[in-house]
């Protein structure tokens, strides 16, 4: 009897400890060795913008409708083409998962007579520290016609891991510590 | 007292009795008393002691999963993976050495429990930010559910269950918060429901009367209706009511019959479902409970909405069947008004759908006035059967029920602004006829009953 809970314990603590394992493991492969693509973000609600401690993203990409239905369940994919400025864009949606480094599972729903997509990476967390900063630049950065803020996603296999978020070509932190250094040298 | 026992010492003198009873110096009857006293003493002070210790678990625990929510952007990612990861392996060493040493020890299997349950949700948290990696809170709620409840059955944790059971009801909120909900399928609830069924079976089993047991049925009890109401959502078929008055009045029956007590007061579990019967009751005697669409379906039809249209039906047949079960048996404790709410509300179900169609979805006609006419005389008629069933236990908290019952009926009919005035009256007379009747009948029996 008492072997056999021991049995069970192993097992269960494998499952316990391969879980974020497994999760951490995807994520360093497709970053380690998908391809670079660079996502415009949308325009955003400021009020939404930073919930807690991430900066809620929403991306040029999301706009993306087309009009063949799929069925509730199905795994719907996006097949990513790059536009003349060397941003990712949607060529079509797909339920077949084909490998290649061009195509990210997405979120789809049927509405207005379309189907509608949604990225999965909507969240990009940051320090409790940076978060009101990082609100403040990202929110000034995505207003209609001032878009300069995009991510870097790596993309392997349907697997997409957000890589890094740029506000005016500059990693966030950077920018933001470049935006902290400017604002100490006008005060003196 | 029980907190200065030397525990060592009890354990000591508990393994002395044997040898005291042969050498003669104390009877066997003597040493069973000795025993007992202890047995019982131990098991007080052991429950204190359980709570402290989960409690205590339960904020390191937070502790932990705070101190991880800051963030910490300085440390490279490898680093912060190898952190994430040092909760859960301390966890489940700790796990481990419960397992081979302190299995008997009630507090620390319950604390560690709790603390490995905090464990494997500030790993995911953690993993998660570290390779910000996007995902719905329901989703993370559903893992970790999955990967806490065999510690439930390792460590026969029942606060374990208990967590988990609040952790059913969050996800299904978690699940309804999402920023765009296609189809909020419930099905996963009762999956994960069906998980921890067993454990609370192998409680009631050894002892249904601890509190443990009490305190997992109520938390059950709670995590099943709000799993009710999302599936009857889900289903999209207008029979809400009618699984509700279901899954009320079975949970009513089955405290009554499962957990029998020697007094006549009710148990937790059959107080619950008549509360809830109460309540249900009070809901379905307003107009506008039924308003129907006029159609057994609406909306989309999939397999899962049907298997949730399954589901509905199933806690009333199983009330009814529990019912009929006492009824055969010919000793039914339970109110039988309690017992046929499935059967009324059925009932009214049927006749509020005879009418065609109105207009507008929102319009009454005759039909839904008459289910409520019939829910309305329900009321009334389970509120005076609680009261007179709570006189003749001589139960001043179940008589007071009755006129609660009797009294929110009356109210709900007098803001009830779309009954005509005279309707109004009529029903205003026959409930307050009723009110005083049940009185007066109060009143004669206590002074005749010897105090």
């Amino acid at each position: 009897m008492k072997k056999l809970f021991i049995l069970v314990f192993v097992l269960v603590a494998l499952a316990q400890l391969s879980v974020p394992a497994w999760m951490a493991w995807a994520r360093v492969q497709t970053l380690a060795h998908g391809r670079v693509w660079k996502f415009k973000t949308a325009p955003v609600d400021p009020e939404d913008a930073v919930r807690g401690r991430y900066v809620r993203l929403s991306y040029d990409v999301d706009r993306y409708t087309a009009n063949q239905k799929f069925r509730s369940g199905d795994s719907v994919y996006a097949v990513l083409k790059e536009n003349a400025e060397g941003f990712a864009e949607v060529d079509r949606l797909t339920t077949e998962k084909g490998d290649g480094d061009n195509f990210v599972k997405v979120e789809a729903w049927w509405s207005n007579d379309r189907e509608n997509i949604a990225f999965p990476l909507n969240q990009y967390w940051v320090t409790e520290r940076d978060a009101p900063a990082a609100e403040k630049a990202y929110v000034e950065n995505s207003r209609r016609g001032q878009q300069n803020a995009f991510v870097t996603v790596r993309v392997r296999n349907g697997d997409a891991a957000l890589e890094q978020l740029y506000i005016n070509n500059q990693p966030l932190r950077d920018y933001l510590r470049a935006e902290a250094q400017k604002a100490q040298s006008e005060k003196k | 007292m029980a907190g200065s026992i030397n525990r060592r010492a009890v354990r000591w003198l508990r393994g002395q009795l044997p040898e005291l009873v042969a050498a003669g110096a104390i009877s066997s009857e003597n040493a069973a008393k000795i025993e007992h006293h202890y047995a019982s003493v131990e098991t007080r002070s052991n429950f204190g002691f359980v709570i402290l210790a989960t409690v205590g678990a339960a904020f390191l625990g937070a502790g932990i999963i705070l101190l991880i929510a800051h963030n910490w952007d300085d440390l490279s990612r490898t680093t912060r993976t190898i952190i994430a990861f040092i909760p859960l392996v301390i966890a489940l060493a700790l796990v481990a050495f419960v397992l081979l040493q302190r299995n008997e020890s009630r507090p620390w299997r319950e604390a560690v429990a709790i603390f490995d349950f905090a464990a494997v949700a500030t790993a995911i948290s953690l993993i998660s930010q570290t390779y910000q990696i996007s995902g719905s809170f329901a989703d993370f709620m559903k893992v970790w559910l999955l990967l806490c409840i065999p510690m439930v059955y390792l460590l026969r944790s029942a606060f374990g269950a208990v967590v988990y059971a609040i952790g059913l009801i969050v996800w299904l909120f978690a699940r309804e918060m999402a920023f765009f909900v296609r189809s909020p399928n419930p099905m996963f609830f009762w999956i994960a429901f069906l998980l921890v069924v067993p454990y609370f079976l192998l409680r009631y089993w050894k002892d249904r009367e601890s509190r443990e047991c009490t305190a997992l049925s109520i938390a059950l009890v709670i995590a099943l209706t709000f799993g009710m109401g999302f599936t009857a959502d889900f289903a999209k078929s207008d029979l809400g009511s009618v699984a509700f008055a279901g899954l009320f009045t079975a949970i009513y029956l089955a405290g009554i019959r499962f957990f029998p007590r020697n007094d006549d007061r009710l148990h937790i579990v059959a107080l619950l479902g008549g509360i809830g019967i109460g309540v249900t009751a009070i809901c379905l005697s307003f107009e506008s409970s039924w308003h129907m669409t006029r159609e057994f379906f609406w909306g989309e039809r999939t397999f899962q909405a049907n298997i949730a249209f399954a589901l509905e039906f199933l806690f009333p047949l199983a009330a009814i069947a529990m019912a009929a079960i006492g009824f055969s048996r010919g000793r039914s404790q339970f109110s039988w008004p309690a017992a046929v709410f499935p059967i009324v509300t059925a009932i009214g179900w049927g006749l509020a759908n005879l009418c065609d169609k109105p207009a507008e979805r929102w319009l009454g006609t005759r039909c839904s006035f008459t289910a409520a006419a019939l829910m309305n005389c329900y009321a009334l008629w389970l509120g005076i059967d609680i009261l007179v069933r709570g006189i003749r236990a001589n139960s001043v908290a179940r008589a007071n029920f009755g006129l609660l019952l009797i009294a929110a009926l009356a109210i709900s009919r007098f803001f009830d602004s779309e009954l005509s005035f005279v309707t109004r009256g009529l029903g205003f007379i026959v409930v307050g006829a009723g009110f005083l009747v049940a009185n007066v009948l109060m009143f004669k029996k206590r002074s005749a009953a010897p105090v």
